[in-house]
Order: structure tokens, then C-alpha cells, then sequence
């Protein structure tokens, strides 16, 4: 089946059965968008599971598909990410999937997977006829050159670039471990890795824009940084505004000390809780036109809670930042190295890379062998 | 008296040692009391394992249990051999054989309740509360969403193994895992922008 030039509906038949107590049955449940000239066509989608159930005053929609789709290009692809929408469930929301380090040949067939939860409250005319409750559009991919294809309103570029420059950065590690001390010692990085993953500690954390209404009093926190030497851009200074668990409103100065003209940029956020625990709070990227030699602030205008996986809230005491990723006008993207991320409290802290992650899961189950098969293929 | 490892003990108790194996395994097993000991305590564990596996949750993913204890427990050997052999008298004194038994035992037990306690559903926080009408992203055990007005959107981790968080604080919550079935590196990403 082409897909190209196409715009494809796809209607999941027990999803509109159930949602015909609000709405037509005969309406679109998911549209999948390809643009004309995409480097992947739409073979088949399968429904799974799906459901739909009444909970208390609301519905509940549970999408689980999979879309198996074909590289039809002629380069070999490392990343997709899929843009996912839903006007009427939330206006204004957006979300992606993203499937990285991947290896597809041209030709080759590839799965991908979309487990989705749709909630809306029960009651006549809130559905419009013809508007698929979802829709994925394809916002890129990513190829083994780094070239990209795609309208990339999600950022997609920049993501994907990082992931398999890291991706890149770890398999040779690992296979200068191979080569230099033999598979033993790949065996015991992987071991390390693994016994690292289980010790990083986690936290739950919800997210909301504008002014949160804490109950305790807020204080301004200053950031300590963290700065690697071939960082292309440095941290100068920053804050937030912090009371108990959440934190709002961080505010930072960076200073372009590279002779390239930067576009974007991440700094990575560690927070330290009254008990002296570290832990990875997330990323504050900006757009930043920064000519070489410039300084710019890094504004962020959310408000953040941080709590442990049981649900108790985390009492933010200090923040620790550093530049986790810089892109240049030229599309070109930089990213710490693994002597820089040795750092003792990053390596605490800080999850390993998908790769290393994916590496080590290869391990974990199929053994050394695999893994070693699996560093040998992208060579 | 050359004995099998523990290992090479238990896949026999579980009819998974390849049939050459197995043949030189049952030769042993006929003249060592210590052996057949282990494997009678293998096979015991396994069947109180699956008894009272009737009293856990319904909704427990036996298949992902079953695939995490085997790599885990795979693990776990591998870095017991790295880390070295443990001394022990010789196999013939039956009391040490009893000890092992019971030890794997508690370690399968302790397996299993670790992972029975990982899948109990997590208590959620309260959301933030919010000055204006607005967009809430949340991380839950399974699952990212982004909420508002009584509607929700999550991408559900099905099938996750560790999951990483990250925020971004122009607005966006990801999560990033391997699929358990493809092995895939994924991220999940909601955006209140």
C-alpha cells in the first residue's frame, strides 16, 4: 500500500463503538500523516489491545497500536521521532514519540509502537464529527550520515542528532574496551553500567506553566555549575526560585566561549535535597542566538514539584547546573564527552546514555557475545 | 568428586539442560546424596514459587517477571564469577547442601517479592495547583501525561524496563526506556507549550 502523497485515516472500529456514546460511530480515531516525499511508508497498523471504558464521570480510551512501517530511502535510519496530537482531548498539548539508535536498512521493515490513554469527560456534543481523536504526523528522521528529513516542529533534529552522537561516543568506548583489555573487561564495564543504572536515583515530577501556589514560603536558590573544558559554551551564572519541593521560574547566564555562532542549548539541572541526596531534575534548553564570545540568559517559566517514587515530596536545598548539549547554526551538535561525564556526581546522578542503557540491556539478557555482535554491526 | 555447578543443577531441576548434559548430570546424581539433595530443593522452590503465585495481583505480568528474574538471575551468576569462588567444604557434607537450599530458596523469594512490590501501583502526589487555567504534565509509574480541564492525554510505557525522567523546563516532560519486547531505545515526550 503507498502512502505517499497521501493523507491516511485509519479508523479503529472498537474505539468508535465506544466513543459513539458521546459521539458519531463512524468518525476517524486515528489519522497518520506522511508527507509527500517521506523516507518511510505506512505498511500496515495493528489495533492490539484497545479499549474503551467508562470511569466514574469520564471515558477512557486505550490506544494500543503498532505501525509497521518501511525505510524507503536509500541511507540507513538511526531515528523517527512522531509527532502525536489530540485538539479535542487536550487543545494546545503536544507529544512525540521518538524510536533512536536504531539500524534500518534500506528496505527493511520496522515496528512502531504507541500505547496511548485518552481521557475525556462523559457528555452529549463534545465531539466534532470528523476529527480524528488522534493524529501522528511524522516530524523526522534521522539518517546514518546525521543528514535529517522532516518539517521538525518538534526539535526533532536536534534531539535525535544528540542521541546518536552519544550513541556514536559510547559503542566506541565500549569497543576501545573491547579492544584494548579484551571481553572481560567489557563484561565487567557492563556489570559497572548496570549496578550504576540500579543505584541512579529517581524522581516523579509534575509540571505545570505560570505561578504555582505553594503553601511554603520562596526563596531564591543560586546555581552552582559544573563546567567541562571543551564546553563550546560555559555557564555563567543562574537561579531559581525555590519553595519546598518546587522549584519555578530558573534563570540562567551563559557565555559562548567557542568561535562558532550557537543556536541552541541544554543545561542539565541536579537538585540536592535537605538529606544531602543528588538527583538528575531535568533540562533547561533554549533557542540562543549566541555569536561567538556573546552572553545570553536562559530563561525557564514553568514551576516544577519533585517528588520520590513513593510520593514524598523532596525538599529542594541546592542546584547544581551544566551544558549538556549545544547546537550550532550549521546544524552541527556538540555533547560532553565520557571523560567529562566521569565527573563523581554526575556519574551518581546522572542515568547513562540510551545507548549505554540499550547496550547493557542487550547484555543483561542475551549476554557478552551479543553485545559484542551488536558494537561489530556498526562499524 | 567433581559436582556440577549450581547453575547446571537448577536447569536440570527445570528440564532446561541440554540433553548431553542432562545424561552426564543423571550418571552424578545417582551416586551423589548432596547433588540430588540440591536438585529435590530446586524443583520444591519451584513448585512453592508457583503456589503462591495464586495469592499475587491479577494484573502481574507473569511473562516480563519471568523474562526479568531469568536475566537477572543470569546476571547475578556472571558477576559472582567475576567476583570469584566462594570456599566451601566438599559436597558430601549433607548439612552444607541443606544451608544452599535454603539460601536459594530465600534468594528466589526475596526475587520474587522484590518484583511483586515493583509492580504494585505507586501512590500519585498531588498535581500542583495553579493560579490559572493551564496545562499539567505528570510523570506516573506508567506513563507521562499532560492533563487540563478534566482531559487527559498519557504515553504509556508498556513494557518498560528503568525508565529515565527528564524535564524540560520551557515546558516538556520526557521519558526515555528500552522496550522490553524490541529492545528499542524510546522516548516519550509531552508538551505544555
Amino acid at each position: 500500500m503507498s502512502m505517499r502523497n497521501s493523507l491516511l485515516a485509519l479508523t479503529l472500529s472498537c474505539a468508535a463503538a465506544c466513543f459513539a456514546q458521546t459521539g458519531p460511530a463512524s468518525r476517524s480515531s486515528l489519522k497518520v500523516n506522511l508527507p509527500a516525499d517521506s523516507p518511510v511508508t505506512l505498511l500496515s497498523a495493528d489495533w492490539g489491545e484497545s479499549s474503551a471504558s467508562e470511569r466514574g464521570s469520564a471515558m477512557v480510551l486505550n490506544l494500543h497500536t503498532s505501525l509497521s512501517l518501511r525505510n524507503s530511502s536509500s541511507r540507513r535510519i538511526r531515528g523517527i521521532t512522531w509527532m502525536v496530537l489530540s485538539q479535542e482531548v487536550t487543545p494546545g498539548g503536544r507529544a512525540s514519540v521518538t524510536k533512536a539508535s536504531l539500524d534500518i536498512a534500506p528496505g527493511e521493515a520496522f515496528p512502531v509502537r504507541l500505547d496511548l490513554r485518552l481521557l475525556r469527560p462523559l457528555g452529549p456534543g463534545q465531539l466534532q464529527t470528523g476529527t480524528p481523536l488522534v493524529e501522528m504526523s511524522l516530524d523526522g528522521v534521522l539518517f546514518e550520515d546525521l543528514s535529517f528529513f522532516g518539517p521538525n516542529r518538534l526539535e526533532s533534529r536536534r534531539a535525535m542528532t544528540a542521541l546518536e552522537l552519544e550513541a556514536q561516543r559510547d559503542r566506541r568506548y565500549f569497543l576501545q574496551v573491547l579492544s584494548a583489555n579484551g571481553a572481560e573487561a567489557l563484561r565487567k564495564e557492563c556489570l559497572a553500567s548496570l549496578a550504576r543504572q540500579a543505584d541512579t536515583p529517581r524522581l516523579d515530577v509534575q509540571m505545570a506553566r505560570g505561578r504555582a501556589t505553594a503553601v511554603e514560603p520562596e526563596r531564591q536558590v543560586q546555581f552552582a555549575f559544573l563546567r567541562f573544558p571543551d564546553s563550546p559554551v560555559d555557564p555563567v551564572a543562574g537561579m531559581a526560585q525555590v519553595a519546598g519541593a518546587e522549584a519555578r521560574a530558573p534563570r540562567l547566564e551563559v557565555h559562548n566561549k567557542s568561535t562558532r555562532a550557537v543556536k541552541s542549548l541544554e543545561v542539565g539541572w541536579l537538585l540536592r535535597d535537605s538529606r544531602g541526596r543528588e538527583f538528575w531534575a531535568g533540562t533547561v534548553p533554549a533557542k540562543a542566538s549566541l555569536s561567538p564570545g556573546q552572553k545570553t540568559e536562559v530563561l525557564g517559566q514553568t514551576a516544577f514539584r519533585f517528588a520520590e517514587p513513593a510520593g514524598a515530596p523532596v525538599t529542594i536545598d541546592s542546584m547544581t547546573g551544566f551544558v549538556s548539549q549545544v547546537e550550532f547554526t550549521d546544524g552541527t551538535v556538540w555533547i560532553p564527552s565520557r571523560t567529562a561525564l566521569g565527573d563523581a556526581r554526575l556519574q551518581h546522578a546522572l542515568a547513562p546514555s540510551a545507548e549505554e542503557q540499550r547496550l547493557t540491556g542487550i547484555y543483561r539478557r542475551k549476554g557478552l557475545s551479543a553485545v559484542v555482535e551488536e558494537l561489530k554491526k556498526f562499524q | 568428586m567433581n559436582h556440577p555447578t549450581q547453575a547446571d543443577l537448577a536447569l536440570y531441576a527445570h528440564a532446561d539442560l541440554g540433553w548431553a548434559r542432562s545424561l552426564l548430570l543423571d550418571r552424578h546424581l545417582r551416586r551423589c546424596d548432596g547433588c540430588r539433595r540440591e536438585v529435590d530443593a530446586f524443583r520444591q522452590t519451584r513448585e512453592a514459587v508457583q503456589e503462591s503465585g495464586a495469592e499475587f495481583p491479577p494484573e502481574l505480568h507473569w511473562a516480563k517477571l519471568a523474562s526479568e528474574m531469568r536475566a537477572n538471575i543470569r546476571l547475578g551468576l556472571e558477576a559472582g564469577a567475576i567476583a570469584g569462588p566462594i570456599p566451601v567444604a566438599g559436597r558430601e557434607a549433607n548439612w552444607m547442601s541443606g544451608y544452599r537450599s535454603a539460601a536459594a530458596m530465600a534468594s528466589i523469594t526475596v526475587l520474587v517479592c522484590s518484583a511483586w512490590l515493583l509492580n504494585r501501583p505507586a501512590p500519585q502526589p498531588p498535581p500542583i495547583a495553579l493560579d490559572g487555567p493551564g496545562i499539567v504534565l505528570r510523570a506516573t509509574p506508567t506513563g507521562i501525561s499532560m492533563e487540563g480541564n478534566g482531559r487527559s492525554l498519557a504515553l504509556m510505557h508498556r513494557g518498560a524496563e528503568k525508565v529515565t525522567l527528564t524535564v524540560g523546563m520551557q515546558g516538556s516532560l520526557r521519558a526515555r526506556y528500552l522496550d522490553e519486547e524490541t529492545g528499542e531505545v524510546t522516548i516519550h515526550h509531552v508538551y505544555a507549550e
